[in-house]
């Protein structure tokens, strides 16, 4: 047994008759978290050849009789000059989750594509995308607003 | 005039000069508080060299154990003596001030080494005993930390559950509504260390910590459509999870850090998937004709909590992923989404509507029982502290997104302002050592 492993044995064997304590660890703090900013180039929308509204129950997806017309009618556009292309963007009020909103509004901008492809418009040509709650057209937070708000957004290209 | 109180005017203008000159972008105000708060002393460390950072060490702490109601510090100008070893504290004294818990400690520079050393004490007054003797060292600019750090073992010897005060919070920010910009931020949960982690033109939803807090997951918009992105939050570089059309959202990170839950709508309808970050592949977990989104792991990595309206209305579900069973856990009204497991793993905090009004709940998942925590009626996005005990969450507050907080006990409200625009989505980070 080396002199230092005495030394500690001792200390041990004292600590344990009068009951003192160890001393202290050293804890060590790392350096403060650093944080890099990044950011995204910006994004250009194709330009558009004409836009449509169409609107929403709250928490609902189902087209009403003047939302079928509207698909309808840009199922016929669409057939009649084969170069056009669209984009649907589905959008929903500020009320629920952004995430459920997020799939809320994509199966709003679904249930006009579905029209689209039951009218003979090939998928490929239709483009959909949800914002759920994130683009909102009117800020208010009262029927008035929410009412403009749930929507999709039919924009042809 | 003494000695003493020419010490403690320098005090107090040290005090309301670091107050003033720190500039924070969410600042924690308590707007509620019931129950009268434990009464601690935090005596102004001594040292050996430079008063400034003595005093930021002081108040950094006081401010912590303040934050959330749970503490009241007494004035140091109220204090009958400035101990700042064991030898020199005489319980009576605190008895008098009728103070329950004592941190005495001082500090030192070491040039040489570029480092701050403090030894500190905490002592229980009413049992006239020491609860701890710790020593902590930091680099010199990191001594935030080493201050946040001295909260978060106080915290711990007191309640018996780890602080929080070195954790951080992410979130989303708009500054203007008027011009399309997206932020996401990192922040201490103190306000300070604010930066700017991604800006883009294009929306930014769901931002999520991985399990060692050094990397975000998180929705971007920025090529026209969702995607999610991971970020190494050090070096700025990016990893975006490859998938073909549709939804990509809601990314949640793997207890172990391996896996990515998330929705994809490939298949024509949000369901979940589980991303592996070592093979780069995704496999699907739940596959219904509804809605499916909002997943979060349970803290062993055996469930996954989920949203869906598979039963007509948005509900709760739990996923066991060995076997595939989904079972629905809640029942109470026809809006309950966005669950997160608290760490006891017998609670979740949920989105609850009633009478058409959106608040953060709690639910014993056992049972059944709910209760509605918030008096706000727009509540999204609960995140749950670390160790349980605060929830944060966004609401609106004059048409403009807030970020707030309640404690789970249901005694402390409190708002976290930003000075521009509006914030949303908090993240909280996970503790790490």
């Amino acid at each position: 047994m080396n002199g230092l492993a005495v030394f500690f044995a001792l200390g041990i064997a004292l600590c344990s008759v009068s009951g003192c304590s160890v001393g202290p660890i050293l804890e060590k703090t790392s350096n403060e978290s650093q944080v890099s900013s990044v950011s995204a180039s910006s994004y250009k929308e194709s330009a558009i050849k004409s836009s449509s509204t169409v609107y929403f129950a709250y928490d609902k997806y189902n087209l009403g009789e003047g939302s079928l017309r509207e698909a309808r009618r840009i199922a016929d556009q669409m057939k009649k000059n084969t170069s056009l292309r669209i984009r649907i963007e589905g959008h929903c009020d500020e009320r629920g989750t952004r995430e459920y909103n997020l799939a809320l509004g994509e199966k709003r901008a679904n249930a006009i594509s579905e029209i689209l492809t039951l009218n003979g418009i090939s998928s490929r040509r239709v483009n959909v995308v949800s914002y759920g709650e994130e683009r909102p057209v009117s800020l208010g937070s009262n029927e008035t607003s929410w009412s403009k708000n749930r929507r999709a957004v039919l924009k042809i290209y | 005039m003494n000695k003493f109180s020419i010490r403690l005017k320098i005090l107090s203008i040290f005090l309301l000069l670091t107050s003033e000159a720190i500039f924070s972008q969410l600042k924690i105000e308590i707007t509620e508080g019931i129950r009268e708060p434990i009464r601690i002393a935090i005596v102004p460390f001594a040292q050996n060299a430079s008063s400034i950072q003595k005093f930021k060490l002081h108040s950094i702490i006081t401010k912590d154990l303040e934050s959330f109601g749970e503490f009241e510090a007494i004035k140091p100008e109220d204090m009958l003596s400035y101990p700042s070893n064991q030898e020199e504290v005489f319980y009576r004294d605190w008895r008098l001030l009728k103070v329950n818990y004592l941190l005495i400690g001082s500090f030192q520079e070491s040039e040489k080494d570029n480092e701050v050393t403090v030894s500190y004490n905490i002592f229980d007054i009413s049992r006239g005993k020491r609860l701890y003797t710790g020593l902590i060292s930091s680099p010199f600019n990191s001594w935030r930390k080493l201050a946040h750090r001295i909260s978060d073992r106080f915290y711990q010897k007191i309640n018996g559950i780890p602080g929080i005060f070195t954790t951080r919070i992410a979130y989303i920010e708009e500054p203007k509504l008027q011009e399309e910009k997206y932020n996401l931020k990192v922040s201490d949960i103190d306000g300070e260390n604010n930066s700017l982690a991604f800006s883009s033109s294009q929306p930014l939803l769901s931002p999520d910590w991985s399990p060692d807090a050094k990397k975000l997951a998180y929705v971007s918009f920025e090529n026209g459509f969702s995607q999610i992105f991971i970020q190494e939050l050090a070096s700025g570089k990016r990893q975006v999870l490859e998938s073909s059309g549709g939804i990509n959202s809601s990314p949640s990170w793997s207890p172990n850090g391996r896996y990515i839950a998330a929705v994809l709508s490939k298949s024509g309808n949000p369901d979940i998937y589980i991303y592996d970050l070592n093979k780069n592949s995704w496999k699907q977990v739940t596959d219904h004709f509804g809605i499916d989104t909002e997943p979060t792991w349970s803290s062993n990595g055996k469930k996954i909590l989920f949203t869906s309206n598979r039963g007509g209305s948005p509900q709760i579900y739990e996923l066991t992923i060995s076997n595939g069973r989904i079972k629905r856990k809640t029942f109470e009204g026809s809006y309950n989404a966005r669950g997160r497991y608290l760490p006891d793993g017998r609670h979740i905090a949920l989105i609850h509507r009633r009478k058409g009004l959106f608040h953060v709940a709690i639910q014993n998942i056992r049972n059944g029982n709910l209760k509605i925590l918030t008096d706000t009626f727009l509540d999204e996005s609960p995140t749950i502290s670390p160790n349980g005990n605060i929830i944060i969450y966004a609401t609106k507050k004059n048409q403009r997104g807030i970020l707030a907080g309640i404690t789970v006990n249901n005694v402390t409200k409190f708002i976290l302002p930003s000075i521009i625009g509006e914030v949303r989505e908090p993240a909280w980070s996970p503790l790490v050592n």
